[in-house]
């Protein structure tokens, strides 16, 4: 009965009646392009050469393609430096309203306004911890006169002591400073950088804050060969004149160290004391006292504190510098010449003698007896002549 | 020279001449007693500017101009210090971050104190030369795969491929390889729209057809700009960086070892 012809006649048309839409909507869904059939189209690039027509990427490719631009710009315009000075802006005009906040500790003032000697109280130095020593099993005897006494088991170092030491090396500081003298500021610890380089910019001295090399002093025509000099006048203005001298002279010792780890630095303190250069040190009630000239008990693990100490002798050396500059003006210089430049200069003067005297000699021979000066013709010669060349066959035709 | 004259003003009694009578040395740098003076006075410098310019406001993270910064070796070598690893990567963070501030509220100090770390050529500025199609209507391409280097030339045309002077079928005997040849033009329905004329020399024939693949994909570019993308997911774009790995000492091959003996 199912399989009756009728039956199976209107089943096939039903089915292709059923499937000729779906498989069209099934191809609109995925391309709205015209289908391309599965025999090529021969007749297609014959009759439309490509450059009849821009061609177009297939379908399948338009279809799916992304905008070209990834990035989203912003909208809107960017307003960063408007806002920035509005908010300056308010903040000068709003900042003091309000309750006002005093005796606050802020890490940044001792390098904002630094403390000088004169500023030196037991206050401050208490404040900044310099008078925590160490575990009382840690201590050097040595430093028992630095010691005011024991609290929960460390060695407490008596501020007054700190204080007195400090000015001492201040003066030290000042004093090296106004003669002149070379003074670097150590201090190898993690966080003692700006410490180091503050107290050496307002000295105008040198900083360390890397290891110390082992030989820079007694080992210093190796390890500092190279090194950039200059020579400086009463009023530090650089003087021309010396570059055969400082390319030649031996490098630069010290004058004056500062070390604020003196534990670390053994190296550098011995060093020292063999070629007779004072040390200032910071020493701490493990630490022994006499690796350095002049010690200033005190804590040397308390950053807080070591700011304390290297801006007083910052200061001092500022102090120092400063006094040597305005007594330079007066005309009084409280320092000399070194050996080896006043040889130098003497040498150079002789022979500026014996010029003078051949030139005095036979003034017809060359009267261009110096030879910077022969080269500064030259040079000017030289660029004449390039720049006209006629010029240059004269000259060199009249001189024939 | 200005000692000079004044050495030599001084015994006549010039009254002109300044006489230099007092003159001591003293260090250019104060890093003097460092090993690496020059690079502690950037270093010291990028602190200090890090230290007072840190809070201005900074662009979007992405926004700011891309810069080449010299790698440790290159400054090593720039300034002739041995400069540690360690100090470098803590100062060029900080000149990194400095680069972030706002163009138009950096000061002109943190410009030139961040200069000494920027190469002295922005790679990033680079922009590929154009190759557009010539005179005669020739596009121009190359392409490389494994030890193979193939130039094409592409002009608008019936389909005719003329590779090394011979057809394509002489060319490649495999026809895989003809495919892989021509995949950049069949698979965009472009075979029969331009005529292939290419050099192709070094290594086999399917480095030779793969090398090919990417010289014709390049020159379609420059007729078809838009077809970069799907040329690109066709796989014709890109270079493939695969080649024969280098023989190493203690080993027969690239990678296999001697066989194991017992003594």
């Amino acid at each position: 009965m199912i399989d009756s012809p009728l039956l199976t006649g209107i089943s096939i048309k039903a089915r292709r009646a059923l499937a000729a839409p779906a498989r069209q909507a099934c191809l609109r869904a995925l391309s709205t392009q015209p289908t391309p059939t599965g025999v090529a189209d021969l007749t297609d690039p014959i009759l439309q050469p490509p450059n009849a027509q821009t061609p177009q990427p297939p379908s399948i490719f338009t279809a799916n393609a992304k905008p070209g631009t990834r990035r989203k710009r912003p909208a809107a315009p960017d307003t960063t430096v408007q806002d920035y000075h509005r908010a300056l802006d308010l903040k000068q005009q709003l900042g003091r309203v309000g309750s006002r906040v005093e005796r606050t500790y802020r890490p940044a003032d001792v390098f904002l306004n630094p403390p000088g000697p004169k500023d030196v109280t037991l206050e401050l130095l208490m404040a900044s911890q310099a008078h925590m020593g160490h575990h009382t099993s840690l201590w050097n005897p040595a430093n028992a006169r630095y010691i005011y006494g024991v609290r929960q088991g460390i060695h407490i170092i008596s501020l007054e002591q700190t204080a007195a030491h400090l000015r001492r090396a201040a003066r030290v500081v000042e004093e090296v400073a106004y003669r002149g003298g070379l003074i670097l500021f150590v201090g190898t610890r993690p966080g003692q950088t700006q410490i180091v380089t503050q107290a050496a910019r307002m000295s105008r001295a040198c900083h360390l804050f890397t290891k110390w090399t082992p030989g820079s002093i007694t080992n210093s025509e190796v390890i500092l060969n190279g090194m950039q000099m200059q020579m400086l006048d009463e009023h530090d203005e650089p003087i021309e004149g010396f570059h055969r001298h400082l390319n030649e002279r031996r490098p630069l010792v010290p004058d004056l160290v500062v070390c604020l780890n003196p534990l670390e630095n053994y190296v550098l303190l011995h060093e020292c004391s063999l070629v007779n250069v004072p040390t200032i040190g910071v020493v701490d009630t493990n630490t022994e006292p006499t690796w350095v000239t002049y010690a200033i008990p005190a804590n040397d693990d308390s950053l807080r504190c070591l700011a304390v100490v290297g801006s007083v002798l910052g200061r001092a050396g500022e102090a120092g510098h400063l006094r040597r500059l305005d007594d330079a003006k007066k005309g009084s210089v409280a320092w000399q010449t070194p050996l080896d430049v006043q040889k130098f200069m003497e040498i150079e003067r002789q022979n500026a003698e014996k010029d003078a005297m051949k030139e005095a000699r036979n003034p017809g021979h060359d009267s261009l007896s110096n030879d910077g000066e022969r080269g500064q013709k030259k040079a000017a010669a030289d660029s004449l002549s390039q720049e006209f060349p006629q010029i240059a066959d004269f000259n060199s035709s009249s001189s024939r | 020279m200005a000692l000079l004259e004044a050495l030599s003003g001084a015994p006549g009694g010039g009254t002109e001449g300044v006489q230099v009578t007092f003159a001591r040395p003293m260090p250019v740098s104060p890093s003097y007693f460092s090993r690496q003076p020059e690079f502690n006075d950037s270093f010291v410098l990028v602190q200090d500017l890090a230290r007072r310019f840190g809070r201005l406001p900074t662009l979007p993270p992405g926004q700011a101009e891309r810069v080449a910064w010299k790698t440790k070796e290159q400054y090593r070598l720039a300034i002739g210090e041995a400069v540690k690893a360690r100090d470098y990567a803590a100062c060029i963070g900080l000149v990194k971050r400095l680069h972030q501030i706002h163009p138009d509220l950096m000061p002109e100090e943190v410009k030139q104190g961040i200069r000494p770390f920027k190469r002295d050529i922005n790679i990033y500025l680079n922009t590929p030369k154009l190759m557009p199609v010539d005179r005669f209507g020739r596009s121009h391409g190359v392409g490389k795969r494994k030890s193979s280097i193939a130039r094409a030339w592409l002009v608008e045309g019936m389909g005719e491929v003329l590779i090394n002077g011979k057809t394509l079928n002489d060319a490649f005997g495999r026809v895989h390889d003809r495919e892989s040849a021509l995949w950049g033009l069949k698979s965009m329905d472009r075979i029969d729209k331009y005529n292939v004329w290419a050099l192709v020399e070094g290594g086999g024939t399917t480095g030779q057809a793969e090398a090919l693949a990417m010289a014709i994909a390049k020159a379609l570019v420059v007729h078809e700009p838009a077809l970069k993308t799907p040329l690109r997911k066709a796989g014709c774009i890109t270079r493939d960086p695969r080649t024969v790995e280098r023989k190493k000492p203690g080993h027969v091959k690239a990678r296999k070892m001697p066989a194991w003996v017992k003594r």
